[in-house]
């Protein structure tokens, strides 16, 4: 991540069907977006963004799959090896009893593996200030932007003018 | 094409099949001891396991109704063909039911009244389990469903010929469907114990009548897909997609895991506790039917789980089918674990019984001694006989549901969701469909 600032010129737009038709325009008119907001996923958007599936899930898979294996040979250690007790006369390894908390293990390093993950690939963490271009993105706006860091005046008239055509409600700059 | 047409070769092809079937039952009648406990226990295991599919179809269209769910319209007319078949599911559990009062079978061992006499477990029980009550309750619970089926789908038929796409007519539709849920809970239980859980009337667990109709719900998604997949191979529902097989598959893959769950709470409570008078049926099971017993947990939880966990399973109809097919055969399995080791307990007591009166000779005859060997065909394991009875049962079940389906459009054309399910539009990765 760069840590100069950007100029970004912004459209906002009332639906999510303008906003597919003007990503669209776009994309017709090789304008190279920079980022679009929407305040719920949109579908179909991902495609026409050139975006690839999210690889979270596989990462999930073996979070979990980490955390199936961590409870249950623990538990066979534990129970076997380290402090064998006997249970209501059952085998010390006893494995319809593990499974109630291999199961909760499991979901508990998948998913705060997930949380994890999730931040680091976004960059997050606490004390990082995002900047967001305009509080309504989180609302009922739907947001194109350009990166227009040094670019010439005529540049960015033609993406006024594209957001005018497009029927974007309205056109912002500003520095982030 | 909006218009399913039952062709000669296709009905030809169910109809050799249920006569398969019927040949299959005929063979097992006269291979059997002379209990006919094989016999019985097949006609009974399949019987109940197409009424339950029945049920559940009519189950699945009126939850969805009344949570108005919209995406599921275009698959919704078989729903309504599936859930007819509870007329002849009737039928099909009045032979049992005259099997009953005729003493032709010994499935039941309440319905022994010797053996009751002898057995104060079965004497407390006897005020539920008895011939009356079975009869009574079968009659009644599923007579009242299929009033329901019938009406949903009238209403439904109705609605293509003269309804509009507003809500009037759907109303009623939604009220009949409202209705039906909470009959359709606490009756399919009632009906669990009596043809199902009452084969080891010893034993009794409150969680069966879910795991049992969780079963049913599971087998009824994997036959949906897979017809769906059949017809549009055919030409027909072309307006089905990815999209609507993909919500299928979630439901087929999230229920075997609803299965899975209800299992394991039934066996691990089980399991811990150690009561005696629960634990015989899981002891039974594991230490005498181990393929069986562990066969089950393989097809409905493994292979499901394993498969479908993936995203692009649901999407692709190589996967699907695979795992429809194991799933469905998975359950039908499942039901025969049930039925099977129950009912030949109370068929060997029975031969025993007999043996004591009149020498030694027939407890030997027939299967009925072949209780240690892991893989005994129709007992421990299903056999051929028994695959060939399902795919007669199959058959019948189809035979009948596509000639529902054919009575009417495939298209409800008037339901007020339709547009709403045609642009059904699940993945945001997937191809481009509804915009």
């Amino acid at each position: 991540m760069s840590k100069e600032n950007k100029d970004v010129l912004y459209g906002l737009y009332d639906d999510e069907e303008v906003l597919l038709k003007a990503v669209d325009q776009a994309n017709a008119g090789h304008l190279e977006i920079m980022d679009v907001f929407s305040p719920f996923p949109v579908h179909g958007l991902d495609p026409k963004l050139g975006l690839s599936e999210s690889r979270l899930h596989i990462a999930g898979f073996v979070f979990g799959a980490i955390g199936t294996l961590t409870a249950f040979l623990f538990m066979t250690w534990v129970f076997t090896r380290d402090w064998p007790i006997i249970f209501g006369g059952k085998p010390y390894w006893s494995v319809p009893a593990f499974i109630p908390i291999t199961f909760e293990l499991t979901v508990l390093f998948a998913s705060i593996g997930m949380v994890v993950t999730f931040y680091t690939i976004c960059g997050m963490a606490p004390g990082i200030w995002n900047p967001i271009l305009d509080d309504r993105i989180t609302d009922d706006k739907f947001c194109i932007a350009f990166d227009v860091t040094g670019s010439e005046e005529a540049e960015k008239e033609k993406l006024k003018s594209f957001f005018t055509a497009s029927g974007a409600s309205e056109v912002n700059t500003k520095t982030i | 094409m909006n218009q399913f047409s039952f062709d000669s070769r296709l009905k030809n092809i169910l109809i050799g099949f249920m006569v398969l079937g019927l040949v299959c039952l005929g063979i097992t009648f006269f291979v059997d001891d002379e209990l006919h406990t094989r016999f019985w226990t097949n006609y009974l295991h399949n019987s109940v396991f197409f009424t339950g599919i029945a049920l559940m179809s009519l189950f699945i269209m009126a939850a969805f109704t009344t949570a108005w769910s919209g995406w599921h319209t275009l698959v919704k007319r078989i729903w309504e063909a599936y859930s007819l078949f509870l007329i002849p599911g009737l039928i099909l559990m009045l032979v049992v039911i005259i099997g009953i009062w005729g003493h032709f079978h010994h499935l039941y061992h309440w319905a022994d009244a010797e053996a009751v006499a002898a057995d104060p477990i079965l004497q407390g029980k006897s005020s539920f389990l008895n011939p009356g009550w079975y009869t009574f309750g079968t009659l009644i619970i599923v007579g009242l469903w299929i009033l329901f089926a019938v009406r949903i789908r009238q209403l439904s038929v109705d609605e293509d010929a003269n309804g509009t796409t507003d809500y009037d007519h759907h109303r009623k539709i939604r009220i009949w469907s409202a209705a039906f849920l909470p009959l359709a809970g606490f009756s399919s239980a009632a009906v669990i114990w009596q043809w199902i859980m009452s084969i080891d009337a010893h034993w009794y667990s409150t969680l069966y009548a879910w795991y049992t109709g969780a079963s049913w719900f599971v087998a009824a998604m994997a036959l949906t897909i897979l017809t769906i997949i059949y017809l549009k191979s055919r030409g027909y529902l072309e307006k089905v997609n990815i999209e609507h097989l993909h919500d299928l598959g979630k439901y087929m893959f999230a229920f075997s895991i609803f299965w899975t769950y209800l299992w394991f709470s039934q066996y691990m409570l089980i399991w811990y506790a150690n009561v005696g008078e629960e634990t015989v049926y899981f002891l039974e099971r594991r230490e005498n039917y181990p393929v069986l017993f562990y066969g089950n947990l393989i097809l409905n939880f493994v292979a499901p789980f394993f498969i479908l966990m993936r995203n692009d399973t649901k999407r692709k109809y190589g996967t699907l089918v695979f795992t429809s097919i194991v799933v469905f055969f998975g359950h039908w399995w499942d039901f025969f674990q049930m039925i099977k080791p129950g009912a030949r307990t109370t068929a060997m007591e029975a031969l025993a019984h007999h043996a004591g009166e009149h020498g030694h000779e027939m407890i030997a005859h027939g299967e009925m001694g072949a209780h240690e060997l892991p893989f005994a065909l129709g007992y421990t394991i299903p056999g051929f006989l028994e695959l060939g009875t399902m795919l007669g049962f199959l058959a019948l079940f189809l035979f009948v549901a596509f000639d529902r389906l054919s009575k009417a459009s495939l298209v409800p054309k008037n339901d007020p969701y339709l547009a709403e399910s045609l642009q059904h539009h699940v993945e945001i990765h997937g191809e481009e469909g509804a915009h």
